[in-house]
């Protein structure tokens, strides 16, 4: 039970951790680069996690009737729903983020930037808290359980948040532009992650219709291996992705991804509309 | 609920016509069978499912613990939470013939079954 609690905890931590070490890594560079200029708050990422915890509690609680909707397929639904909302945030953020500098008003955009990263953190902590509430709750009816898996979830929880705080710091001390970049291309992988999970879910409920599994490295790396578990957790590996998963995926990166290639087009054409004395 | 969710369905078939194409269409939930599986003192029963090799298939997963479980299968690609007393639905398949592993996660040492697609 103790290390079942580990990993269990662990995995749904990971993900939220991950996502949210990724927008203080954004946060930090914005302030680097655009200094004063880009009104960013630290503060948003207290809002995200309240009310994340908050919603993640709601979710929880609701979970009995909400499974019950569309005929028995109603989890699968709001649970894409949730990453479908996710993702657009993602794009509307690394679209806007950093045109910042180049608005005449840019309080305005950074206001939205905050918006968008509260929205992305409270989102992923909703999905990946909300199951740890419902394993938990569950094991406290349990007393012989519960103790083991109490600390079984504080050390998984633990080692999920230290694994986000590691990344921050390795991410945030390389070289500014190098750092953005990496930052970049995690946040195209989380997206690709929750584009393909949007197609499993839906696949799952049979809302998306059967595409065939395009390859099988389960033979190469077991998704049952400690590896295959971080590979999951990190970039949303499936030894037997379908065709659709596939797809979803690269959307997703694309999506993401292709959002800061328009702004690198677009902003070479209207010149700065407010000069900073530099 | 009903309108909104045949709507949704409307535009998906239509977003993803190409790819149904490629991997054949859903069938009306009519006419897919359905299995019945129980978790009882987080135990699967029956803890073998045999089902029909290239078919669609709705597993209605009923939980009669007061503990929640979830249902998971890396082979089937298939995760679902199922609350205590609660009752869902997946859908699994087409299958190629074979043994397709699952559990649950919440008490993976005991709650162990398969599928075997024949």
């Amino acid at each position: 039970m103790f290390l079942n609690a580990v990993v269990l905890v662990l995995q749904e931590i990971l993900e939220a951790a991950l996502l949210l070490s990724v927008m203080l890594v954004f946060t930090r560079l914005f302030h680097l680069v655009w200094q004063q200029n880009f009104l960013l708050r630290d503060s948003w990422v207290y809002y995200g996690i309240v009310l994340g915890g908050l919603g993640a509690g709601i979710y929880a609680q609701l979970t009995p009737q909400i499974s019950s909707w569309f005929d028995y397929v109603g989890q699968e639904v709001v649970n894409a729903g949730i990453h479908v909302v996710t993702l657009s945030l993602l794009t509307v953020l690394t679209f806007v983020a950093p045109l910042s500098h180049l608005d005449a008003k840019p309080y305005a955009r950074s206001r939205l930037v905050s918006l968008c990263m509260i929205g992305i953190v409270l989102l992923s902590i909703v999905r990946e808290c909300s199951e740890i509430m419902q394993y938990m709750g569950g094991i406290a009816s349990q007393p012989d359980n519960f103790t083991p898996v109490l600390f079984g979830g504080i050390i998984g929880a633990g080692i999920g948040v230290s694994t986000g705080i590691l990344l921050f710091y390795g991410i945030v001390n390389l070289q500014t532009r190098v750092a953005f970049r990496s930052a970049l291309i995690l946040l195209c992988l989380i997206a690709g992650n929750m584009a393909a999970q949007v197609a499993m879910l839906l696949n799952q409920a049979d809302w998306l219709p059967y595409t065939p599994v395009v390859w099988n490295s389960s033979n190469l790396i077991p998704e049952t291996s400690v590896f295959g578990h971080l590979l999951y957790a990190l970039i949303g590996y499936e030894a037997t992705p379908s065709l659709l998963q596939v797809c979803f995926y690269a959307a997703g990166i694309v999506l993401v991804g292709v959002s800061p290639l328009f702004r690198r087009i677009w902003s070479d054409k209207p010149k700065p509309m407010v000069q900073y004395a530099s | 609920m009903s309108i909104s969710r045949s709507r949704f369905s409307g535009l998906l078939a239509r977003v993803c016509l190409p790819l149904s194409l490629l991997g054949g269409v859903s069938q009306a939930s009519g006419a897919v069978p359905e299995i019945e599986l129980i978790i009882k003192d987080h135990l699967f029963f029956p803890a073998t499912i045999e089902i029909p090799a290239r078919q669609k298939v709705r597993v209605r997963i009923i939980n009669q613990d007061p503990s929640p479980e979830e249902f998971e299968s890396f082979e089937l690609n298939r995760e679902k939470l199922v609350v205590g007393y609660g009752e869902v639905v997946i859908f699994i398949g087409p299958l190629e013939p074979g043994e397709y592993p699952f559990f649950g996660e919440f008490y993976p040492k005991t709650a162990q079954g398969v599928v075997i697609a024949k």
